[in-house]
């Protein structure tokens, strides 16, 4: 998908790849405590999962390159600036591991985990 | 505690009375008044290029939401006011580390639920729930940021029940850990480690922690105390705009101090010898940057070639550099107003240099320039007013196709933004007439909106192909008039145009006309113009101001 033609040959980068640089950010981003199915009909929200690419979904059309990330936030933080900085940080570390803007940032709130009520 | 006399006074006052809510909010007040005085040494910490990086203002926010909640409150009990702050921090929480600082904040007030007053034990035991509560809200935690300085602290606060069941002394314990694990930052966070700098966030928690103790120690809170900056966070650049008569070069010297180097000695000398001043620490060695006349030229390198070992030094000629950059329209120059915390602050985009200066002279804290076939990205609008100290934003497009990507910034941000959508340059001054920095939001939105309607906008351009629109026939090239961004009437010469557009939009009735020149009308030929509308319009008042902006050999607002 992503490729890029050099004199040498071509670099194509596999919408996997990318899902994995945006989940491992999401996990660092502050607030976000796992990432789940983006369909509920899949089954329950699990957090944790291994696979690198749960939660992550990558669209590239030829021409901009999307992002959907479906999380779930610790219950208590203020979800909006949450949302915005997984947002900034998923964006930050896809751009500048792969070289190319990203178009869009979508952040789908799944579901909250309590750990502790107030 | 600490030995000095004075200190130990104050805090033998402050021991006095039991730590209940009141005490709590004037701790609160100093953290927040502490922090505000450092906000820009931790902004100024940042690394990461993203949007989401005014590290020491999103912290100064969330501060001040959480002492605004408590501000007015009468309550004793100090359980019931912390949690209250809490709740505060978390109403207002910005960015990343605003989000970590309210955990931290509902983690400490969960400690203490209806605790009556603060004692050594439940603020060792606040300490630890904050950073609890902290670390739950990731998954991965990064080392070597505020969660690792909250840690570090609440650790010391653990250790220090042992020995103390003073708060005052605990807390001095908790502060010194602070700056400590501050320091430590760099050596856990690689990415801080290549900046040059400590981590922001800790940075941030640190001035709260330690803006309480210096509250208690009756020290004041309201001047910065660093002298000494990381590396990174020195910007060269802006000290241009500093130079005083008299300072001709600027000199850059890395130098490795033999001894330990004694600040106040040392600042005490180089005020000898020149102006701006800024001594930078990185990796073993300093970096100072001074100002000095040219006889003393060579000084700055002699005084530290006599208290350690000069590496590198580098002498710039400041004249040579001021006349480059001197004249031209700079738009670093313009007289942008300075917004304070909370206030309302409007960005406006504007197509020329001229009319940019009149935005400036109205109260515009941002500029973007752009216009008719430069339209802005919406990037470039959100890093307008990212910075700003505040999140009470008001944009204006100026132009009708502007109007979509200001909407689109005011979408992609946490502030609380509005778009007053101004259509033209006129416009958007008139909406900028009723602004009122304090005043309520929404209904200075308002009023800047019904401003829109009150001022006619009258445009001469040039027409770029043949076309017929509302029953004008215009050739490639012809000069044109718009009125309302309608095409009335097209003219053999700009002046023709000009009367014709005023004819059109009934001047007569109205008491102010004025002319914004465009960049491509000679002076020459503006006063001749603005004389024959003056003869044409005795009654109106004219008014002509330099615009600059491109293609447009006039915009006249009409009200």
């Amino acid at each position: 998908m992503t490729d890029e033609i050099t004199p040498l040959g071509s670099i194509q980068v596999s919408p996997k790849a990318i899902s994995s640089i945006a989940y491992h950010a999401a996990l660092q981003s502050y607030g976000v405590v796992g990432l789940t199915s983006k369909n509920i009909v899949d089954g329950l929200a699990q957090v944790l999962v291994k696979d690198p690419t749960y939660g992550v979904d990558v669209d590239y059309d030829g021409e901009n390159l999307n992002i959907d990330l479906y999380v779930i936030v610790e219950y208590g933080t203020r979800i909006k600036a949450v949302a915005a900085s997984v947002s900034n940080t998923v964006r930050y570390n896809v751009e500048k591991a792969l070289g190319m803007p990203v178009h869009e940032v979508n952040v789908h709130v799944q579901g909250l985990r309590i750990s502790n009520f107030d | 505690m600490s030995s000095d006399p004075q200190i130990l006074i104050q805090q033998e006052l402050f021991q006095q009375k039991p730590i209940d809510g009141q005490v709590l909010k004037k701790l609160i007040e100093a953290s927040l008044t502490w922090l505000r005085t450092n906000q820009e040494l931790v902004n100024s910490l940042n690394v990461f290029p993203v949007p989401d990086g005014d590290t020491g203002t999103n912290m100064v926010l969330t501060m001040q939401a959480a002492y605004d909640e408590v501000a007015n409150s009468p309550e004793k009990n100090f359980g019931k006011m912390v949690h209250s702050v809490a709740n505060g921090a978390l109403m207002g929480a910005r960015g990343n580390s605003g989000v970590i600082l309210s955990q931290l904040w509902r983690g400490i007030a969960r400690a203490l639920d209806s605790q009556e007053v603060l004692d050594a034990p439940s603020l060792a035991r606040a300490l630890a729930y904050g950073r609890d509560t902290a670390y739950k809200g990731v998954v991965r935690p990064v080392e070597g940021t505020i969660l690792t300085v909250a840690k570090d602290a609440a650790k010391t606060a653990e250790l220090a029940l042992d020995e103390t069941d003073s708060v005052i002394k605990m807390l001095e314990l908790v502060v010194d850990a602070a700056d400590e694990s501050v320091k430590r930052t760099p050596d856990l966070l690689p990415v801080l480690k290549d900046a040059g700098v400590v981590d922001s966030g800790g940075m941030g928690l640190y001035y709260i922690l330690e803006g309480m103790l210096r509250h208690i120690n009756g020290l004041p809170l309201d001047t910065s105390l660093s002298v000494v900056k990381p590396l990174a966070a020195m910007n060269l650049d802006t000290t241009l705009e500093l130079i005083e008569p008299g300072q001709d070069f600027e000199v850059v010297i890395d130098f490795r101090p033999n001894d330990g180097l004694d600040f106040n000695i040392f600042y005490d000398d180089l005020e000898q010898i020149g102006t701006s001043i800024q001594l930078g620490e990185g990796d073993g060695f300093y970096r100072l940057h001074i100002h000095v006349p040219t006889e003393k030229l060579y000084e700055p390198i002699e005084y530290t070639r006599k208290i350690g070992v000069v590496t590198k030094a580098a002498i710039e000629n400041l004249l040579a550099q001021l006349e480059a950059m001197g004249r031209g329209n700079d738009e670093s120059d313009l007289p942008l107003v300075t917004v304070e915390p909370g206030q309302i602050a409007v960005v406006a985009v504007a197509p020329g240099i001229g009319i940019a200066r009149v935005f400036a002279s109205l109260g515009v804290a941002a500029i973007v320039s752009g216009g008719q076939t430069m339209n802005p990205s919406t990037q470039e609008i959100i890093q307008a007013f990212e910075d700003l100290p505040t999140d009470k934003i008001i944009i204006l497009p100026n132009n009708k196709n502007i109007v979509m990507a200001a909407k689109a910034a005011a979408e992609l941000t946490v502030k609380n933004v509005a778009v007053v959508p101004s259509k033209t340059v006129p416009q958007g001054l008139s909406a900028m007439l009723r602004l009122i920095p304090e005043g309520e939001f929404n209904s200075i939105v308002e009023e800047m909106n019904q401003a829109l309607d009150e001022v006619e906008t009258g445009e001469i351009t040039y027409a770029t192909r043949d076309v017929e629109i509302d029953g004008v026939k215009v050739q490639e090239d012809q000069i044109i008039a718009l009125l309302n961004g309608k095409l009335v009437l097209a003219a053999p010469t700009i002046e023709k145009a000009c009367l014709g557009l005023l004819e059109k939009a009934h001047a007569d009735h109205f008491e102010i006309i004025t002319l914004f020149s465009g960049a491509d009308v000679t002076a020459k030929e503006v006063i001749r113009i603005a004389d024959s509308i003056r003869s044409a319009y005795p009654e109106q008042e004219i008014e002509v101001q330099e615009g600059n902006q491109p293609h447009y050999h006039f915009i006249i607002a009409i009200e």
